[in-house]
C-alpha cells in the first residue's frame, strides 16, 4: 500500500514547477492545465506517472489525489505503469486492419519480445495496440516513440525496431 | 417568477429553479439516479427526461431552468421510451445480482424498472466484469459491477465533507468508482454515501447480509448521540430475531430536516445505537432477602421496589428533612421526565435536584457533531436542572458522602466514571437509600441498593431539545426491553404512592404540563411539534445548517 505523504504532494522537480506556472497562465482555470502537466511529467519522469508523481501533480495543482489520478486514467496515453525504454504503438482500425495490421502487431511482437499491452523482458521496448494514430491515408503504420513509420510491412518492422538501442 | 405547465397544471416558480424542482414542488415525481437536492446537478444519467414542448429533443428535468410559458409533459409517451432507453444502456453492464443484493428492496434501478422497463432485454453480450466486495473504509463497501456512476457519492465527498476521497477511474464501459489507491474512505460522515447511492453499488458494511430490507419496520425518532438532534428513522425488526442476531435496532437512516441536519448523518451516530439491545437492564434488582443489605442482589418487582422507595420517601418528607435526599438527574431523560422530577423531588419533596453531570467534551467538528454528547442539555437548562440554577452532581454526591444526604436517587449517569469506584462504594454504605435507574449495565448499578431497569429513548415518547432550542419529538420505536420501563411511568407512579396530584396520564399529557409551566414551551403540544420540531421561545432563530468545516 502507498502512503500519500506530505512530502510525497510537493516534490515536482524545480524546472516542472516554473513550467507549470507558467503554464497554467494560458488558461482560466488552474487545473485546466492538468493534462498537458501530466504530459510534460511522463516525458521528463521516467515515462510513465507513478503514485508519487500524481501525487506531486495533485500537490501542485491543489487537488485531491484521486482527481489526478481519475484523469490519467481517462486517457490511454497516460501510463500507470512502468513501461520499456521505447514506445511502440500499433494501429489497429479499419484502414490499417485492411491493410494488414495484424501481421504488422505480429511482427512487432516478435521483434519487440512483447505480447500487446506488455513491456519486453529486457525493458527496450512496451507494446501498445492503438485505434488510430490519423495515418489512415498511409496505412498501415506504427509510431516508434512517437515517431510515425507509415505504409509499412512486416519486413520494415524488423528494420524500425531493429535500430534502436 | 416564470410559470409554467406540468403535465397540464399550471405552476409559477422562482427564476433559475430547475423542472425537477418545480415538479417536486407540485407533488410530480421525476425518476433520478444522479440528482439529488443536496448536491451539485452533474446530469449524467439521463432518467429524468421529460418531454417539452416547442424543444425537439428530449430534455433532463434536472438541469434545465425553466422558462415563462413552458410546457412540460413528465409521463408522456416519448418521456417514457427516453427514460427506458436509458434504463436499457444503464443495465447493459449491470450484473443483475439482487437476489444476493443488500439494496434489493430499495433500489432505484428495481422501481424504475418496474415504470420504464424493457421486461424483454436485448442485450446479449458479454458484460464487463469488474471488482465487487472492495472496503472503501471502515463503513462502506463498493460493488463496482453495481455502479452506474451517477457520482453522487463523488459530489458528497467533494461538496459535503469536502475530503474528496471518491473519483472515478478509467473510461466508458470500464469506468468505476473508488478511492485513491492506498487511501480509505474514512471521514466523520462517510456511510451517507450509502444512503445517496440510488443503486446497490455502495452499502453499509454493519448492514451486509442481515436482512431484505422489506423485513425491516421503520419509526421516527431523533439522534440522541449529542446536542444536534438529528432527524432519523429507525429501521428495526421484532419478529424475526435470526435476522439480527436477536437485536431489535438494524440500522438508522437520516430523515430530512432543513433546520438541524439537512439529509445527513454522522458515522458516530449512526453507529452509535448497539446499547439500545445490549447488555441491557432487565429486571428490577433490591436488596432481595437480606434486610438493610447494601447491594441490589435479589430480583425483585416494580411494586415491591416502588413499594419501598415511595414509603422511605414519604417518612423522610414526613420528618420535613428533605434536603437530605439529592437526585441525580441526566441530560439524556426526556423534558417530561425532567419535569416530573422536578414537581416531584424538587418541588414536592424539597430535594436536591441537578442533571449537571461531569462529563469530558467529546469529538466535535463544525456541521453535524457537537462536543456535548447529551441530546437534551438545553432542555435541562431551560427546567433550571443545570447550574447556575441547580448544584452540580458533585456537590450532591460530597454532600452524601459528608452525610448531609440519606436518599440518593441517579437517573441513568455513571457515577463510577465520574467520581470513582471508591467513592460510590462509599455512597453505597453511608446512604440509607441508593437508587439507580438506567438502561444499561454499569458499575453504579451494581453499587446501587435498588437497580431499576429503565426504557431506551427510543422506546418511550417524549420530546428533547437540541442545542439550537429546537424541541424535538424522539417518538416511540418500539416497547421497552424485558422488565424495563419508561423513567415517565417510574415517576407517575412513584408520584401516585406519594400521594401527589398527578392528573397525566401519559408524555403527551405531561408535556401539555410542562407548556403550561415554562414560557419557553408556552403553546406548544405534540401536535405543533410534529416531526420537524419547533424553536423554543425566546431563542434566537436558528442558522440552517451550513457547509461543514
Amino acid at each position: 500500500m502507498h502512503e500519500v505523504t506530505h512530502e510525497t504532494r510537493n516534490n515536482l522537480p524545480p524546472t516542472l514547477v516554473a513550467e507549470f506556472t507558467e503554464l497554467c497562465t494560458h488558461y482560466p482555470e488552474r487545473r485546466a492545465a492538468l493534462i498537458p502537466a501530466l504530459h510534460r511529467c511522463q516525458e521528463e519522469l521516467g515515462g510513465w506517472l507513478s503514485p508519487e508523481t500524481l501525487e506531486a501533480v495533485a500537490g501542485f495543482f491543489e487537488l485531491e489525489p484521486v482527481e489526478v489520478f481519475g484523469v490519467a486514467s481517462f486517457y490511454p496515453m497516460f501510463h500507470l505503469r512502468p513501461r520499456g525504454k521505447h514506445l511502440v504503438s500499433v494501429c489497429h482500425n479499419i484502414s490499417c486492419d485492411l491493410r494488414g495490421a495484424q501481421d504488422i502487431l505480429d511482427e512487432a511482437c516478435k521483434a519487440s519480445g512483447c505480447t500487446p499491452g506488455g513491456t519486453s523482458d529486457d525493458g527496450r521496448f512496451t507494446l501498445v495496440r492503438v485505434e488510430c494514430q490519423g495515418a489512415c491515408t498511409s496505412a498501415p503504420m506504427l509510431a516508434l516513440d512517437g515517431v510515425y513509420h507509415e505504409g509499412i510491412t512486416p519486413e520494415d518492422v524488423h528494420r524500425i525496431l531493429g535500430g534502436v538501442q | 417568477m416564470p410559470s409554467l405547465t406540468i403535465d397540464g397544471r399550471e405552476v409559477s416558480v422562482p427564476k433559475g429553479t430547475t423542472v425537477i424542482q418545480a415538479a417536486e414542488k407540485m407533488g410530480v415525481f421525476i425518476p433520478r439516479y444522479c440528482y439529488h437536492p443536496g448536491l451539485s446537478v452533474a446530469g449524467n444519467c439521463r432518467i429524468c427526461l421529460v418531454e417539452v414542448e416547442n424543444l425537439p429533443k428530449l430534455q433532463v428535468a434536472c438541469n434545465l431552468p425553466v422558462t415563462e410559458g413552458m410546457v412540460v409533459h413528465t409521463g408522456s409517451e416519448q418521456a417514457e421510451d427516453g427514460r427506458r432507453a436509458v434504463l436499457e444502456f444503464l443495465l447493459a453492464n449491470h450484473p443483475l445480482d439482487c437476489p444476493v443484493c443488500d439494496q434489493s428492496g430499495e433500489c432505484d434501478l428495481q422501481n424504475f424498472y418496474m415504470n420504464f422497463g424493457l421486461y424483454d432485454p436485448r442485450f446479449r453480450e458479454q458484460k464487463v466484469k469488474k471488482q465487487k466486495a472492495v472496503q472503501l473504509g471502515p463503513h462502506v463497501m463498493l460493488d463496482q459491477e453495481r455502479c452506474i456512476l451517477c457520482s453522487r457519492c463523488v459530489r458528497f465527498t467533494d461538496e459535503i465533507t469536502k475530503t474528496g476521497e471518491i473519483g472515478i477511474f478509467q473510461r466508458g464501459d470500464r469506468a468505476k468508482i473508488g478511492v485513491y489507491p492506498g487511501t480509505e474512505l474514512e471521514n466523520p460522515y462517510s456511510a451517507n454515501v450509502v444512503d445517496i447511492c440510488p443503486v446497490g453499488a455502495l452499502t453499509e458494511r454493519a448492514f451486509r447480509f442481515k436482512a431484505r430490507v422489506w423485513y425491516l419496520s421503520s419509526a421516527q425518532t431523533v439522534c440522541n448521540g449529542c446536542s444536534q438532534g438529528c432527524n432519523m428513522d429507525m429501521h428495526y425488526v421484532l419478529d424475526r430475531p435470526h435476522l439480527n442476531e436477536g437485536a431489535r435496532v438494524v440500522r438508522v437512516k437520516p430523515r430530512y430536516n432543513p433546520d438541524v441536519n439537512q439529509w445527513w448523518l454522522c458515522d458516530e451516530g449512526r453507529y452509535g445505537l448497539e446499547w439500545i439491545d445490549k447488555a441491557r437492564l432487565q429486571e428490577v434488582r433490591g436488596p432481595g432477602d437480606t434486610a438493610n443489605a447494601d447491594t441490589n442482589s435479589g430480583k425483585a418487582t416494580w411494586e415491591q421496589a416502588l413499594g419501598a422507595i415511595s414509603k422511605s420517601l414519604a417518612e423522610w418528607k414526613a420528618e420535613d428533612v428533605g434536603a437530605r435526599i439529592g437526585v441525580i438527574a441526566s441530560a439524556k431523560l426526556t423534558n417530561e421526565e425532567l419535569f416530573l422530577i422536578r414537581e416531584i423531588f424538587r418541588d414536592a419533596l424539597g430535594a436536591q435536584v441537578s442533571a449537571w453531570v461531569p462529563e469530558d467534551p467529546g469529538t466535535c467538528d463544525e456541521f453535524l457533531v457537537k462536543a456535548d454528547k447529551n441530546p437534551n442539555t438545553r432542555g435541562a437548562t431551560l427546567l433550571n436542572l443545570t447550574s447556575p440554577d441547580a448544584p452540580e452532581a458533585e456537590r450532591i454526591v460530597d454532600e452524601a458522602l459528608a452525610g448531609n444526604i440519606d436518599l440518593l436517587w441517579v437517573f441513568g449517569y455513571d457515577l463510577v466514571e465520574g467520581f470513582g469506584e471508591q467513592k460510590v462504594r462509599e455512597l453505597g454504605e453511608k446512604l440509607k437509600l441508593f437508587v439507580y435507574s438506567g438502561t444499561n449495565e454499569n458499575p453504579t448499578q451494581a453499587l446501587a441498593h435498588w437497580g431499576l431497569p429503565s426504557a431506551a429513548y427510543v422506546e418511550k415518547d417524549g420530546t428533547f431539545v437540541n442545542h439550537h432550542g429546537r424541541v424535538q419529538r424522539i417518538g416511540r420505536v418500539f416497547s421497552p426491553l424485558g422488565d424495563s420501563r419508561e423513567d415517565w411511568r417510574i415517576l407517575l407512579e412513584l408520584g401516585g404512592l406519594l400521594g401527589l396530584q398527578l392528573d397525566w396520564r401519559d408524555p403527551q399529557e405531561i408535556f401539555l404540563g410542562l407548556a403550561d409551566a415554562e414560557t419557553a414551551f408556552a403553546g406548544m403540544s405534540y401536535g405543533t411539534i410534529g416531526d420537524q420540531g419547533v424553536e423554543v421561545a425566546c431563542t434566537k432563530p436558528t442558522e440552517g445548517v451550513t457547509a461543514p468545516w
